[in-house]
């Protein structure tokens, strides 16, 4: 095999996983910091990698920084907010073409992990605070970002869904936080909060690419070997197993086209059979162009342009979302559920089973050929304390029974289901005005 | 058959280009130690192809708004099942896009290569319209534009290139409109089909895992020669000067998105790529993240995180643009246009041009790394008129200050800029 999956403990909950492939022509380094979502910490945290980017002590200018990373032949240096379970994820990541192609034999590979370095572990903060001007204009970033998410129609749909499903608990709590609670955020508050992190979070670092990532795990043993840290265990909480009564909710909006997202839980994946058997159902309900939601929503009844199933293993939710007209989301609802029903009463043929395994499978054996997806696969395989490859996984899903997919869609029940509709009437035709 | 191997001594990297007796152009770059294979068969015809005729007819034809991304829906439905129902059972993810100069169907898949080809080179060789397939397809696109017309970032690109463009279809959104697409019959779908689908209008890329002789024996068996079609089309006589130099519109958005596009000296297809090369290192110079006015706009809060860039370039198009969200557009568009005279008053820092020309020949590096990218880099080059895509690599390499100087006058004139902005409702 290629791609050797190494894993060493540089510090406490410190972690640095290299897969070497040398097909690439790049190196990928991120690093994630992991901590439970919690109302009174998360827009803080959220404030963080984007503070982080700005600079570092040793380049404290933003322009000199970018004109930097021109210098690594256009590196990129991204910051990043994601949630995962109940955790948040604050990632810098860096991404640089191999020494090899350097037109004067610089060393970009060395240069791209001191950068990511300095860039999380010697922050521009001064009289422990960070600099006012920049922590102003990063708060009034994430605040548009915060504000943001009812742009996009789709996502804004499931995010909501989500949420209604999982009131109450550290699920429900948005990634960037609350607008509200951005507005609090002081240049102190985010420095303290960034030593917190620095000191409890369960930190993954990831090297992946052609290149010997001999180097960075010198470099990033040597930044956290300095530091005395305290991590907070970290546990995923449980799969929520089965819904109660539905939760329904509807927003009416502005818009052309309606949108609707249902939520449902999956049962109990207490072993690794039934959580192939539910990923194999979701992919056989509506996760390609020939699953049932595809063909009997969209091609039969052609109710609307795409209409999806997606399977999150972590919290066992199913969520399916439809663009639909608002007239027909009841024909839509009840196409989507009918689907669900007949998988259920195991209405579907070998041959449509063996399609959906197929194109699983496909998907996973993609995974080898971008740093990025050998990056997400691996990450998400390590939080789960397994260390399985796309490939083992295909062979556990070759395994998978027609009984165990139907089992698995019976253990299907709706928890949510979430309406952002049109507002009634045909909606005014787009105003343009010249000046 | 004509078999030509084109190689890079920068990455040791090559593909072989294939002329096939069937009168298609074939490009193959094999890439050893990838699982995936990708496959793309397109056909040179897009969303900008509004009115053309052949040897074969008398007169000009005037097609709705759309068709081209209509036709790429219904040539998955076949006499004999549906395109996605055969993938099913070879395993391989499959689709397909149009944009505003192509079409283009793909798979990738990590088994059954053979299998997968011999159906997407069948499934696009042999057109199945009827009037009852037609009209289902009417219901699914309809949705598709409804979803676009809710799509801040896509409505304030489209208002923008219609504030540019006074007649040049780039001007028209690729799935048209409710109306437009009402008016497509299975009978123009042919026409558009034996116009443009001729194998002569074609090219088959693949990259990854597979062999080539895997590749042209399928395409032995399944493609046959037809009559050579030759194209013509009604050049839309665009002025200069823009349609409008602002538009806007309010949709339910959080902050205001604006798109600033300077409309460019269009050349033919291949000046056009060069162009469009030259043209993001200039964007990148003007006001990239490594420039003190991106610096400057980003600190008086005029712009965030979301801003880019982008050109846009095509046959007879050449746009250059910035975009993202601001609280005054306006704002923006008078520093970014103040920039680019003053940039062609005293000319570009060198230093900035050395810089970013390091950075984007990085980029193109990257470009050449994914199975997807290199599949979709030959196919562009090939349309584009350009036999050997590595040397977009030499472009960037070998570029020169003057020729920078001589774009940034003639695709950054702020006389031909327009602004468009989405404003919240």
């Amino acid at each position: 095999m290629s791609q050797e999956l190494n894993r060493a403990e540089l510090a406490e909950g410190v972690s640095f996983t290299s897969i070497r492939d040398r097909k690439f022509k790049h190196n990928y380094i991120s690093i994630s910091l992991l901590t439970p979502l919690e109302e009174e910490t998360v827009t803080a945290n959220a404030i963080l990698p984007y503070l982080l980017r700005r600079g570092s002590k040793n380049c404290p200018d933003f322009t000199k920084l970018e004109q930097t990373l021109c210098e690594l032949y256009g590196a990129s240096l991204s910051a990043d907010v994601g949630k995962t379970g109940g955790y948040q994820l604050l990632t810098c990541s860096i991404v640089g073409i191999d020494d090899r192609f350097a037109l004067e034999g610089e060393s970009v590979s060395a240069g791209c992990a001191r950068l990511l370095g300095e860039i999380l572990l010697q922050p521009n903060i001064i009289d422990g605070a960070f600099p006012e001007e920049d922590f102003r204009l990063e708060q009034q970033n994430l605040i548009d970002t915060i504000q943001a998410d009812i742009n996009d129609k789709r996502a804004y749909t499931v995010n909501q869904c989500r949420a209604l499903m999982n009131e109450g608990s550290p699920l429900a709590i948005p990634k960037y936080g609350w607008v509200e609670k951005a507005r609090e955020i002081t240049p102190q508050a985010a420095a303290e909060r960034y030593a917190r992190l620095i000191d409890t979070a369960k930190v993954e670092i990831f090297f992946v690419g052609c290149g010997s990532p001999d180097g960075a795990r010198e470099e990033f043993s040597r930044l956290f070997g300095a530091l005395d840290r305290h991590p907070v265990p970290f546990r995923l909480p449980p799969i929520v197993e089965k819904a109660g009564a539905v939760k329904e909710k509807t927003v009416e909006m502005e818009i052309a086209q309606s949108k609707m997202a249902m939520g449902f839980r999956t049962g109990a994946l207490a072993d690794k059979k039934q959580m192939d058997a539910a990923k194999l159902m979701s992919y056989l309900y509506g996760g390609s162009p020939f699953s049932r939601l595809f063909v009997h929503v969209r091609e039969e009844k052609s109710l609307c342009y795409y209409c999806a199933a997606r399977f999150d293993s972590v919290t066992g939710v199913m969520l399916v979302d439809i663009g639909v007209e608002r007239e027909n989301q009841p024909a839509a609802r009840a196409a989507i559920l009918e689907q669900l029903s007949a998988v259920a009463a195991g209405d579907f043929t070998d041959e449509e089973l063996e399609s959906a395994r197929r194109a699983y499978v496909n998907s996973l054996r993609s995974v080898p050929d971008g740093l990025s997806s050998l990056e997400g696969w691996y990450l998400a395989q390590i939080l789960r304390g397994s260390r399985l490859t796309p490939e083992e996984e295909a062979q556990d899903i070759a395994q998978v029974s027609r009984e165990q997919v139907i089992a698995a869609a019976g253990a299907v029940t709706l928890d949510t289901v979430f309406f952002l509709a049109s507002k009634p009437g045909e909606p005014e035709k787009e105003e343009e005005s010249h000046e | 058959m004509n078999k030509k191997s084109i190689t890079s001594p920068i990455l040791g990297e090559r593909f072989l280009r294939v002329e096939h007796p069937s009168g298609l152009t074939i490009l193959l770059c094999p890439m050893e130690g990838y699982s995936t294979a990708y496959a793309m068969f397109s056909a040179k015809v897009g969303s900008i192809d509004t009115t053309f005729k052949t040897q074969r007819e008398e007169d000009f034809v005037e097609v709705p708004a759309g068709i081209a991304h209509f036709l790429e829906h219904k040539m998955f439905e076949c006499d004999d099942g549906d395109a996605f129902a055969k993938y099913a059972k070879t395993g391989a993810s499959a689709n397909a896009f149009t944009s505003f100069d192509r079409t283009a169907y793909l798979f990738s898949c990590t088994g059954n290569f053979r299998e997968s080809l011999e159906i997407l080179l069948d499934f696009v060789s042999r057109p199945y319209f009827t009037p009852e397939t037609v009209q289902k397809e009417q219901g699914i696109i309809g949705q598709e534009i409804r979803m676009y017309d809710d799509d801040p970032g896509w409505r304030s690109l489209f208002n923008l290139l219609g504030a540019l463009y006074h007649v040049n279809p780039v001007r028209l959104d690729i799935a048209g409109t409710t109306e437009s697409i009402a008016q497509i019959t299975s009978d123009l779908l042919y026409r558009c089909y034996h116009t443009f689908y001729s194998l002569g209008n074609m090219v088959l890329t693949v990259a990854g895992n597979f062999r080539p002789e895997e590749v042209l024996e399928t395409a032995d068996k399944i493609l046959r020669k037809g009559e050579e079609v030759r194209i013509q089309w009604r050049k839309a006589e665009e002025p200069r000067e823009v349609a409008a130099p602002y538009v806007e519109q309010s949709l339910s958005v959080s902050t205001p998105l604006f798109q600033l596009g300077f409309k460019g000296e269009a050349g033919d297809s291949l000046t056009n790529l060069r162009r469009q090369v030259v043209d993001e290192i200039l964007l990148e110079i003007l006001c990239g993240e490594s420039s003190p006015l991106y610096r400057r706009l980003y600190d008086s809060g005029l712009i965030n995180g979301t801003f880019e860039y982008e050109v846009l370039a095509g046959r007879d198009y050449l746009c250059c643009m910035y975009g993202g969200e601001s609280r005054e557009p306006k704002k923006v568009r008078e520093a970014i246009c103040q920039e680019a005279r003053r940039m062609a008053a005293e000319g570009i820092d060198p230093d900035a041009f050395r810089r970013c020309k390091k950075s984007t020949y990085g980029r193109y590096i990257g470009m050449f790394s994914r199975v997807e990218s290199v599949a979709s880099l030959m196919m562009g080059a090939y349309f584009a008129g350009l036999e050997n895509m590595y040397e977009l690599l030499d472009y960037v390499r070998d570029l020169t200050l003057p020729e920078l100087e001589t774009r940034l006058r003639e695709d950054l004139d702020p006389r031909y800029s327009a602004l468009s902005v989405v404003n919240p409702a």
